[in-house]
């Protein structure tokens, strides 16, 4: 034993004596802290990308630390990691991406940055195979209620509730999901005189939980609520804007950095209502614009991307609005209509435009159509798929139908080019939505699930959320599951 | 305030009878009635499972009937004030209809404005030509029950009648055949004081066929499509109906015997949806006596509830439904009639009790069980009904192309 050798063995047991190891604890000789940040528990088919994972580095001060360079490492279950090692930016996050193995099972990896506390950080992600969907968590934890849409952001879940069970439908359930991701309530926001929470969104900031309600009349509180996210899970109340009539939707969005709310009124006099939330921390709701929309059957729902506003109205179908891109001299304030196209089957419902991070194309949007149906039980309506090349002329290019069911809300994992679609008593249907679409998209589907079993699925709406398709089912509650 | 429907071919075929060399005149002629019912209702489960008693003044109504023209011009005009006695509507376990649920709605002021050329081509051939328009009865399905023995407004309301539209109505009799078809504006009223759509005259029409093989004995065959009953702008799904009937009304044993049995069906949605109706109903009036039955199986489409759970959400913002819920009731009641004013007023105090079942049918959210608390259906009213000049009136057809025989309801011959 050379010289060195016996002064390293004393300086680290003193290390060990000083709790030199992973933890939370900085302790005497550790330069600061690693801590994760995000990424971790992923599930997803074997040889998927991931989402990044994120690390923080910080000091004994809990500053952030730039400029050091952290080390990444799978540590098992295959795969790869890029890169392997990444420096830390201005806010002390250091990120890498993981791609999973190409057999099923439990990828880990460690983040390891020397001399700091928490060091090495573990991520693990689960690789899962076949073409099928599984049932991860969840269900059946709504029992009073039944539920309506969801949003998921930053470690929580918000699900709306709707009509009468044995409770009326005036609660928005706040879910904190687990280290796997399992939903475990914990609070309700209850809001008297009202029949349905008929739309839920978080903010892009994670600062702002949206909802909007329906039912009550003047003597009640439908419209639009807004409660602050001083911490993930953590409402509270700042502003509201009662419409006796309801709102149908409110879709959250920003135009020129601020945050808008762009909800669908209720008949008589429906129209698209646009409002300001940059004061609601102050309890104030300013309205922007509201145009006008004929009352056939009115809007169902509003997708905003681009400064582009796509309002989904029944029978009226498909209205395309400049509300702040500025192609046509559109804004929040005076929104100036693109195109209308009626058709898309009618009862056109809701949407989504899909910018294809593949491709790099932004030429689909896919419109469901919501048919005749006896909510709980049965259900129609496809989905088409609309070329939106020109925006002024909307052309239907594809489309999907599922037998015995109809499709209600969705969402689209962009980066790995899938649509993820609520199909009522039809469950949840997969869609791989690659490359050309055209004609009947029946070769498409991927998988369908009905998480409730055959007699207990009414899949309201969808979300990704780390990996992990989270459904709200309107008899059976709030569901997380792992996708094909 | 919208003028009442008169079309061109109302008016010249009436002018063409004007023009005619009349043999014996007979002199232009009115005749008012009206007539008005006390109730006290009493349920075991409405909406929410607790029991409720209501106390109610229903159906007051003044009726005009008016002649002129030697007999070729009629009128008849119904003024209905449940817009004020029953504003929030009638307790009715089952019930249904204009965003009312467990209630009946109350009827809209202007019940019934109707001018009607009758006999128009005077009886040539012996065809007996009319036409009718302006604002009431659709020609489809049976007798408003307002007119019927049964106090108790059945279920299937709005599957067996199409009420308060504007209508033009052209109806041939030839012997114990008639036929009448009809267009109409689909919407139904949302409140008392409101008038049909001008705009949407015509989106819907209706045909009936009725036979008169015997004396006192009626059978009908109706067909509907009515386009957007329940949004009023239009952008509803159409209702296809069809509707069958059997009716016999006379003497029997000393007193008057009245039944009737009603098959009915409407499609909505392209047919995704199909509500069925049956109901079999009978009286039976001796010496101011009157007992009653009524069996009904009827269907009723589930809306969501307001937070009043006896009302819908209106206007509608799509085509589904929360379920179907079939109720199987048995109805049965007595009344007695005394009449004054040498028979021109009737005061009838009667009892009826209902019970039966309400059980959802292929599936839905909304079932009795979470709307009652239970599948039973009891309840029991009792009141008084008093009628003015009452006798042998019935409600839903017009330009006279009923049988000879003036057919007696629960207004039994005075």
């Amino acid at each position: 034993m050379t010289l060195l050798s016996r002064t390293r063995l004393p300086l680290a047991a003193l290390c060990a004596v000083a709790a030199c190891s992973a933890g939370n604890n900085t302790g005497p000789l550790s330069q600061g802290l690693l801590t994760i940040v995000s990424g971790n528990n992923q599930v997803a088919p074997v040889g998927t990308v991931l989402q990044p994972y994120r690390v923080k580095v910080s000091d004994q001060n809990g500053s952030p630390v730039s400029g050091v360079y952290v080390h990444w490492q799978v540590n098992g279950g295959g795969g790869s990691i890029n890169p392997d090692s990444a420096i830390s930016d201005a806010s002390g996050i250091s990120s890498a991406i993981a791609t999973l193995g190409s057999t099923a099972g439990m990828q880990a990896v460690t983040a390891t940055l020397n001399g700091y506390s928490g060091s090495p950080v573990p991520f693990h992600s689960q690789g899962t195979t076949g073409q099928a969907f599984s049932v991860l968590s969840g269900g059946n934890n709504v029992p009073e209620r039944y539920t309506s849409d969801l949003w998921v952001a930053d470690g929580f879940a918000y699900t709306g509730t709707w009509g009468q069970r044995a409770a009326l439908g005036n609660a928005v359930k706040i879910w904190r999901l687990s280290t796997s991701g399992a939903p475990i309530l914990a609070d309700s926001i209850i809001t008297p005189s009202i029949v349905t929470v008929s739309d839920v969104q978080v903010s892009d900031d994670g600062k702002w939980l949206v909802f909007t309600a329906e039912g009550g009349g003047s003597n009640g509180n439908p419209g639009l609520h807004v409660y602050e996210l001083t911490a993930p899970g953590t409402a509270v109340f700042r502003a509201k804007v009662n419409i006796p009539e309801g709102l149908h939707t409110g879709t959250v969005a920003r135009i020129g950095g601020t945050l808008y709310a762009f909800t669908a009124k209720d008949p008589p006099n429906c129209a698209l209502r646009i409002y300001d939330l940059s004061a609601a921390a102050t309890g104030s709701i300013t309205p922007a614009s509201s145009t006008p929309i004929p009352d056939n059957y009115c809007i169902h729902d509003t997708f905003v991307r681009d400064g582009y506003a796509f309002v989904f109205a029944w029978n009226e179908g498909l209205y395309i609005f400049d509300v702040g891109n500025g192609s046509h001299g559109g804004s929040v304030t005076t929104p100036v209509q693109v195109s209308r196209t009626a058709g898309f089957g009618g009862e056109t419902h809701n949407g989504w435009w899909f910018w294809n991070p593949v491709s790099g194309e932004k030429k689909y949007l896919f419109i469901g159509e919501e048919g005749p149906g006896a909510v709980g039980a049965s259900s129609s309506g496809d989905i088409h798929v609309v070329d939106v090349s020109n925006l002024a002329a909307p052309t239907e290019v594809a489309h999907y139908h599922l037998t015995g069911a109809g499709t209600h809300n969705f969402w689209i994992d962009e980066s790995n080019q899938r649509l993820y679609a609520a199909y009522y008593n039809g469950g949840v249907v997969a869609l791989d939505i690659s490359g050309t679409l055209a004609g009947d998209l029946a070769s498409r589907e991927i998988a369908r699930i009905k998480p409730g079993g055959p007699n207990d699925t009414y899949v309201w709406g969808v979300m990704m959320y780390n990996g992990a398709l989270y459904a709200s089912d309107m008899v059976s509650g709030l569901w997380q599951l792992g996708v094909p | 305030m919208t003028r009442p429907i008169i079309p061109r071919f109302v008016v010249i075929p009436v002018l063409l009878v004007l023009a005619r060399p009349a043999a014996a005149q007979q002199a232009p002629w009115a005749s008012v009635m009206g007539q008005a019912i006390g109730v006290v209702t009493s349920v075991e489960r409405a909406p929410g499972g607790k029991g409720m008693t209501e106390a109610r003044l229903t159906q007051p109504m003044m009726m005009l009937h008016a002649g002129a023209l030697n007999g070729h011009l009629r009128f008849t005009g119904t003024l209905n004030v449940e817009g004020q006695t029953i504003p929030k509507g009638e307790l009715l376990p089952g019930g249904w209809g204009e965003g009312y649920n467990d209630r009946r709605h109350p009827h809209t002021y202007a019940h019934e404005l109707m001018v009607s050329g009758v006999d128009l081509l005077g009886g040539l051939g012996g065809v007996r030509f009319s036409v009718s328009a302006g604002k009431g009865f659709v020609p489809f399905g049976s007798d408003d029950p307002m007119s019927r023995p049964v106090y108790r407004y059945p279920v299937n309301h709005h599957l067996s009648q199409l009420l308060e539209r504007g209508v033009a109505i052209a109806g041939v009799r030839a012997g114990p055949l008639s036929l009448e078809a009809s267009l109409f504006n689909g919407d139904e009223p949302e409140r008392p004081g409101q008038w049909p759509l001008l705009s949407r005259f015509g989106d819907s029409w209706s045909a009936r066929v009725t036979l008169f093989p015997i004396e006192g004995v009626e059978v009908s065959g109706s067909r509907a499509k009515v386009h957007s009953p329940e949004h009023r702008p239009g952008a509803g799904t159409d209702a296809w109906k069809w509707h069958a009937a059997v009716r016999l009304d006379r003497a029997a044993v000393g007193g008057r015997m009245y039944a009737l049995g009603e098959w009915g069906r409407t499609a909505e949605a392209n047919g995704f949806f199909v509500f069925k109706t049956l109901l079999l109903e009978g009286s039976y009036r001796r010496a101011g006596h009157l007992g009653y039955y009524r069996f009904e199986r009827s269907d009723r489409p589930e809306d969501l509830r307001e937070l009043d759970p006896f009302r819908s959400i209106r206007p509608h913002l799509e085509n589904s439904i929360l379920g179907t819920t079939r109720f199987t009731l048995h109805t049965i009641g007595y009344g007695y009639e005394i009449a004054m004013a040498d028979g021109a007023l009737a005061l009838e105090p009667f009892i009826e009790g209902t019970i039966g079942s309400a059980r959802n049918v292929g599936g839905g959210v909304l079932t009795p069980e979470i709307l009652y608390g239970s599948t039973q259906v009891r309840a029991l009213s009792g009141g008084i009904r008093l009628g003015w000049r009452m006798a042998g009136h019935r409600m839903g057809r017009y330009g006279d192309l009923l049988g000879p025989v003036p057919i007696a309801s629960h207004h039994h011959a005075m």
